[in-house]
């Protein structure tokens, strides 16, 4: 984005002028300044469009200043012509050819005589035409409805008028060209004084020329244009974290937060203490980011460092000060939770269980010991009759996986469960496959990150995640619209990558099924339900796939059966979109449509093998020789695994099908042989269903 | 270096210049400033208010036995309210920051989002937490609601953490350390109490007697009510407030109970307000 006032080359007549609208608050939450500068765009452009001539739309701002500037603004809004739709012109029009007197008034009402308006198609119209007004006049107007336009997460009001807004609104500067634009809202008149930052600016800057508004904010200790801090704050962090002897933490919703909580961000780095450095890595990691908002330093192999880069507001100016006392304060959490961390060690996660009776998990849910009691059941009934897994592992992290919810140390940062689960089994002695289950339960956490390493950590990640569907499944708690209280939908993703990246063969829908029914509330219609939860697993499953690649209508031909088999559906999916490259494959799905829609139609369906001494003609013959051979070869491969192979060996017969229907009629009235033909047909069918429904794909639009 | 009682004191100073009344801490023991009648009723009308006060303010389960150097079950707020809020007034906040001696850009000074909610009270607002080098010293409030009522004009309350803010500027890590002034140390004050009161809380305090004297307050709160005396009603709301603070501390309070007790005290809260509106300003009944 230019930076230099692109007024001069953008304008396109003399007398454009460039638009400055700068909204000073008091310190805005960080969370809230990204969408409100997203809508502060949209709405503007919207506003504007149709109404005035305009140049480019920026937007950008702080914590503290929320700034639209559009470039080369017209001198005059565009002229208009409005229509209003009135009645129809025999209704209106006496039989002589005068109006009548609602007529009359109908065109008054828009400032008309009768005589006025304009028939067109036997209704009569209003026509009114009006002239651009002044840019000033336009943008007069349209400044309150902008602002009023914007949505924060949370309103709040402060003055008289009662005006709703992010935070109090402090000052407007409001200028066309060098004049400016008067606007009163939320108690405060426009003006063009422009604040700089509040500890260091002194008076506010009167602003004579739009475009110099960021070199003014700029004089003003003021980072306006978000991009611009980012990237100041990203290079003064990797040199801090370089004096430090490492490299800082980037994580990506700090970076975010930090980007808008200051103005100027200037880092200062500290120290933690040695004897800090005992504690959990988790526990430091999360006590820095979330409650201080530092940034850990790690070394070259992502191990912590002793250090950690806050990042203050302001200049370096007694920067030694700021880093005593961000120590101070970060050492005071680290006593606090050394503290808990301690008592902690008095009891051992196994010992603790008992006390899980007492901690609800959902009203009719019942206790979080139930909880762990269902999940242990499932992720047991998953390994039933397989070898890849320890069940003994699995067992006993399941047990394991919620004790840390008691432990002080959860309680006091709820986030750190899983991770402190995994620490104390370690501090207990347990088996290290076990300590990793506890530790990754909760895994993935986000939709990018990790699934739990092992088989048995995600064997009873997985379990837990069935449980939470299966149990807010039935007890009503289906998330609906934007609402999902207990995330779900990122539960049920969870559990499909983890089955996916895994490479888990099982059951998903039977264990779903099971899960549901050992729920403690009974539900009216469980396979209803059950279905609809297998439909909402699918419909994650759905946009993951998507997300990956396939099309639309690639997963839906998966669909049958895929969560009985998430991962033959997935491979399934992968040889249909590879296949899909055979230019015989779509005029072959084109042709696997008709056979099914002809089976779909028919009433007397076929059912068992056809008889090949009853085909007649060498056409279909011809076809179902090479749909036996077809599907010889087929289940050769798909008892491999091969799905890709399979679906290959049968789009090979797609030139006998085509024969088959050019030259053969199906529904002839020979019955017999009519039943012969149709049960060619769905011997067809079924070999492909094996891989895909390809009555799903979509001809390419080419 | 300023004392404890030399920060109270430019606090005081600073805010009487901008014109507040400097009220005087409500004698009943209370989880926090908002809670004397000059902040709970001072918000809830329309006529315009400026104090500041000290108020000590009890918190039972936050009591460490004086072994914590950060945490306390009893501490002191400094608050000011002001109905209408000024415009300004953050500023006026950073000025009164320099009055107490400190040069603000050699710190760093944060405003970090934090709404405020009282559940027994029925009131929230919405404000920050001010952060002066990472340590939160201040919270800052623009009150929304009251007894679940919207409020208008808005008030807004600034709550300076005495203890933080003077750990802050002493450099103490120990809040038993701080020079309270008078040659004496803030724990030669404190300490005592807060053993012996954090004994009291988790462990000593009679359950029996504090459950009754809950049911008998809430009682007499709505005898009151009903004979129109909402300032005798109000100390009443006070009073089950604190308790139900202090039956919570002590694990006498069950976690459905603990809704019931809520539910309890906020139903007080409101009758009493609504009844001090109906009887200060019976124009502005809005329920």
């Amino acid at each position: 984005m230019s930076k230099k006032a692109p007024a001069k080359k953008a304008a396109p007549k003399a007398k454009a002028v460039d638009f400055l609208l700068d909204v000073h608050t008091e310190p805005l939450p960080a969370r809230f300044v990204p969408p409100a500068l997203a809508q502060l765009k949209a709405n503007a452009e919207k506003l504007l469009a149709g109404r005035i001539a305009h140049g480019e739309i920026s937007v950008y701002g702080t914590l503290r200043h929320l700034v639209v500037a559009v470039s080369g603004v017209a001198a005059k809004g565009e002229d208009k012509t409005e229509r209003f739709k009135g009645p129809k012109e025999q209704v209106w029009k006496t039989p002589d050819g005068a109006f009548t007197p609602a007529a009359e008034g109908f065109a008054r009402k828009y400032g008309l005589s009768a005589a006025e308006l304009k028939p067109q198609d036997g209704i009569l119209y209003a026509e009114v035409h009006s002239k651009g007004e002044s840019a000033a006049a336009l943008l007069q107007a349209l400044i309150p409805e902008l602002l009023k336009s914007l949505q924060f997460p949370k309103f709040m009001t402060w003055e008289e008028t009662g005006f709703k807004f992010g935070r109090p609104i402090r000052a407007i500067a409001a200028l066309l060209g060098d004049k400016i634009i008067p606007v009163e809202l939320a108690g405060v008149k426009s003006g063009r004084a422009i604040y700089g930052h509040p500890t260091y600016a002194k008076a506010p800057a009167q602003l004579k020329d739009p475009a110099k508004h960021r070199k003014v904010l700029r004089d003003g200790l003021v980072i306006a244009e978000p991009s611009e801090r980012r990237a100041y704050l990203l290079k003064q962090l990797e040199a801090a974290a370089k004096s430090a002897g490492g490299r800082a933490d980037l994580d990506d919703a700090l970076i975010e937060e930090t980007v808008d909580m200051a103005e100027h961000p200037t880092p200062v780095v500290g120290r933690l203490r040695p004897e800090h450095m005992d504690l959990p890595e988790a526990l430091l990691k999360m006590v820095m980011k979330k409650q201080l908002k530092f940034f850990p330093v790690l070394d070259a192999s992502g191990r912590l460092l002793p250090s950690f880069i806050g990042v203050r507001d302001g200049l370096s100016n007694g920067n030694a000060l700021v880093r005593e006392g961000y120590q101070r304060v970060l050492e005071a959490r680290f006593n606090d939770a050394a503290f808990f961390f301690g008592r902690d060690g008095a009891a051992t996660l196994e010992s603790r269980l008992p006390q899980l009776e007492r901690v609800t998990y959902q009203k009719q849910l019942g206790s979080v010991r139930a909880k762990a009691t269902r999940v242990e059941n499932i992720a047991l009934d998953l390994t039933q009759g397989r070898g890849d897994f320890d069940p003994l592992v699995v067992a006993k992290a399941a047990k394991l996986v919620y004790a840390d919810l008691v432990t002080d140390v959860v309680k006091e940062f709820p986030e750190l469960q899983g991770a402190m689960g995994g620490t104390y089994a370690r501090r207990d002695g347990l088996d290290e496959k076990i300590a990793l289950a506890v530790e990754q339960f909760y895994f993935p956490v986000a939709a990018k990150s990790p699934v739990p390493a092992t088989p048995e950590a995600a064997l009873v990640s997985l379990a837990g995640k069935i449980d939470s569907l299966a149990g807010c499944f039935a007890a009503g708690l289906i998330p609906t619209g934007s609402a999902d209280p207990y995330a779900l939908r990122r539960q049920a993703l969870g559990a499909v990558r983890i089955v996916l990246e895994k490479q888990l063969t099982l059951d998903l829908e039977a264990a779903l099924a099971t899960a549901l029914e050992a729920q403690p509330v009974k539900t009216a219609e469980p396979a209803k339900l059950a279905a609809q939860l297998v439909d909402f697993v699918w419909g994650r499953a759905t946009s993951h796939f998507e997300e990956m690649g396939f099309a639309v209508d690639e997963i839906r031909s998966v669909r049958a059966g895929a969560l009985k088999d998430l991962l033959a559906a997935y491979k399934r999916l992968v040889a249909v979109r590879n296949v899909r490259r055979d230019p015989a494959f779509e005029p072959l799905a084109a042709a696997f449509k008709r056979a099914s829609n002809i089976l779909k139609q028919t009433k007397d369906a076929p059912e068992g093998a056809p008889d090949r001494a009853k085909l007649v003609e060498p056409a279909e013959l011809a076809l179902y020789d090479a749909l036996v051979a077809a599907e010889g070869a087929a289940n050769d491969r798909l008892v491999r695994g091969d799905y890709e192979g399979a679906l290959k060996s049968l789009v090979e017969i797609k030139p006998r099908l085509d024969a088959f229907f050019d030259g053969v009629m199906v529904m002839v009235d020979d019955a017999e042989l009519k039943r012969q033909r149709l049960a060619v047909l769905a011997k067809l069918v079924r070999a492909f269903k094996r891989v895909a429904d390809l009555s799903e794909i979509q001809a390419a639009a080419s | 270096m300023k004392s404890f009682q030399e920060i109270i004191m430019t606090l005081q100073e600073f805010w009487s210049r901008e014109n507040c009344a400097i009220v005087q801490p409500y004698d009943l023991e209370k989880g926090a400033g908002t809670f004397n009648p000059a902040t709970f009723f001072g918000a809830l009308t329309t006529r315009p208010i400026r104090a500041a006060y000290v108020e000590p303010s009890r918190r039972p389960a936050d009591g460490r036995y004086g072994d914590n150097p950060n945490r306390l079950g009893k501490y002191f707020q400094f608050q000011v309210i002001l109905k209408p809020a000024p415009a300004g007034i953050t500023d006026l906040y950073q000025k009164s920051l320099r009055a107490l001696g400190l040069n603000l850009k050699e710190h760093d000074l944060r405003w970090i989002e934090d709404d405020w909610e009282s559940p027994t009270l029925g009131a929230s607002g919405v404000g920050w937490e001010v952060w002066l080098d990472g340590m939160e010293v201040t919270q800052f409030t623009y009150f929304q609601q009251m007894g679940s009522m919207p409020l208008s004009p808005i008030s807004v309350e600034i709550t300076y953490g005495l203890e933080r803010l003077a750990m802050f500027l002493q450099k103490k890590d120990n809040v038993y350390d701080l020079d309270y002034g008078g040659g004496m140390t803030y724990g030669d004050f404190h300490k005592p109490q807060e053993r012996e009161f954090s004994r009291y809380s988790f462990e000593t305090a009679d359950v029996a007697l504090l459950s009754r004297h809950f049911n008998e307050w809430e009682a007499d709160g709505e005898r009151l009510v009903a004979s129109g005396d909402p300032l005798p009603a109000y100390d009443c709301v006070v009073r089950i407030s604190h308790l139900f603070n202090t039956l919570e501390a002590r694990g006498a309070i069950s976690v459905t109970e603990r809704a019931q007790y809520i539910g309890r005290v906020r139903g007080l809260a409101r009758k009493v307000m609504q009844l001090y509106i109906e009887k200060n300003q019976p124009e502005a009944q809005h329920v």
